[in-house]
């Protein structure tokens, strides 16, 4: 019961990443310029970030929880080591020992330099992604679907 | 009056007669050499565009094939036509793949066709991230980034008549080495200039679509998360201005633009839902 109760109440306390802000900054108590402020963050502060909304994300700081600018935020925590390998080597060791077993091998390595070097035309896969091609009318009929309406934005200078 | 004409034609057709007898000279093998100066430095026609696109999308797809998974397919060029219907290149025939790779990256090829790999799609959480990608690589097309670095380098490893002639297809031995220098110009990278380019325009045309313009910037956060030394982002940043650098010129030139479409659907649900057997 206590196991499936935490199961539940996992995927709401979310991903938690550590984070520093880049600048000194206000803490927030909600996603808004004139929320009111919960603390002052100084430069190079430690934080875990929890989730975004907009152009804010939330965040807990040593001096409490709140939202700061998404753009103030860098991860991986500050001097602290990033993050290693994705465990991509992994999959090369198993694409180089072949199919041992049940594996599946086929296009693991995937995309690098050397493969776009000695790349040969595919015309079967070029085909293929001609059919899934969509028309403009049907893209316009998707993104009503999704509640997205155009409207004109002008680049910047 | 009449032999006023007649003399001058004379003297204007004397020194032309003269050229075509000199033994040395192979007048065709010139006159070739011009049109292909002309044909190498002067503006590619959107038709040729996208035959070469056709072509280099062919060899990508070489490199690594397309997700077997026609529901993400489909998905991501709903998606990617709707964000390029509102770039000012609506009518190219655009079209957007998902590639069976690990590697985190994502590719814009002259024409309109654009490559995301299921990688850098395994790391997005929304529609608007995804947005955020695709509007970046429209840019590169619709600023005809990548067919310009192409005919740029075409002039400078081919001789010009050899670069006319691969550009316009008519010798296939050259047609193929301008093919392979396209492709790998994938591995070497734009000028920086262009991408951050494509950072500032591609958040334009995602809040055009009507989505969250924060969804590139998330991305790039993700990205900037991420070990340099992951092999899984090992080409990505070689070939474009680290992730923070990017972030940074954001927040200094878009930021007033990035708020005030902050608020647009980031929409999550769909998202999960049509990628989920991708992922």
């Amino acid at each position: 019961m206590r196991l499936l109760f935490l199961a539940l109440l996992f995927p709401l306390l979310g991903h938690a990443e550590p984070a520093t802000v880049i600048r000194a900054t206000e803490l927030k108590s909600e996603p808004a310029t004139d929320a009111s402020t919960v603390a002052q963050l100084p430069e190079n502060a430690a934080v875990e970030a929890l989730e975004r909304k907009g152009g804010w994300t939330r965040v807990k700081a040593a001096a409490g929880e709140g939202w700061v600018k998404m753009l103030a935020l860098r991860y991986g925590g500050s001097g602290s080591a990033k993050k290693g390998d994705t465990g991509l080597a992994q999959v090369f060791n198993v694409a180089r020992t072949g199919a041992s077993g049940t594996q599946v091998t086929t296009g693991v390595r995937g995309l690098d330099e050397e493969k776009l070097a000695n790349a040969q035309p595919n015309p079967a896969e070029l085909e293929k992604l001609n059919n899934f091609a969509a028309e403009r009318r049907a893209a316009a009929g998707f993104a009503a679907k999704g509640k997205l309406s155009a409207h004109p934005v002008a680049y910047p200078k | 009056m009449n032999r006023a004409i007649w003399l001058l034609a004379l003297f204007i057709a004397a020194p032309a007669q003269a050229q075509f007898k000199l033994p040395d000279l192979n007048i065709n093998k010139l006159i070739d050499t011009a049109r292909g100066v002309v044909k190498a430095t002067r503006d590619i026609d959107e038709n040729e565009e996208i035959a070469i696109g056709r072509d280099v999308a062919a060899r990508l797809l070489g490199a690594a094939p397309l997700v077997n998974d026609m529901r993400v397919q489909r998905y991501v060029n709903n998606v990617g036509r709707w964000l390029a219907s509102q770039s000012e290149r609506p009518d190219l025939p655009w079209r957007f793949g998902v590639m069976e790779a690990p590697q985190l990256n994502a590719f814009a090829v002259p024409g309109g066709t654009i490559f995301i790999t299921r990688g850098l799609l395994e790391k997005m959480h929304s529609e608007a991230e995804l947005a955020g990608v695709l509007s970046h690589e429209i840019v590169h097309v619709v600023r005809k980034h990548h067919l310009k670095a192409i005919q740029k380098g075409a002039l400078a490893h081919l001789s010009a008549d050899a670069a006319g002639a691969a550009l316009n297809n008519v010798n296939a031995e050259a047609r193929g080495k301008l093919i392979a220098f396209g492709t790998e110009m994938y591995s070497r990278g734009l000028d920086k200039g262009d991408e951050f380019e494509a950072d500032r325009l591609g958040v334009v045309i995602a809040a055009r679509g009507g989505y969250d313009s924060y969804g590139l910037p998330a991305v790039l956060q993700t990205l900037q998360g991420m070990n340099a030394k992951d092999s899984a982002v090992a080409l990505m940043f070689k070939t474009h201005p680290a992730p923070g650098e990017r972030l940074d010129t954001l927040a200094t030139r878009m930021q007033p633009l990035l708020d005030s479409y902050a608020g647009q659907p980031q929409v999550r649900e769909r998202f999960a839902m049509e990628t989920r057997a991708a992922r």
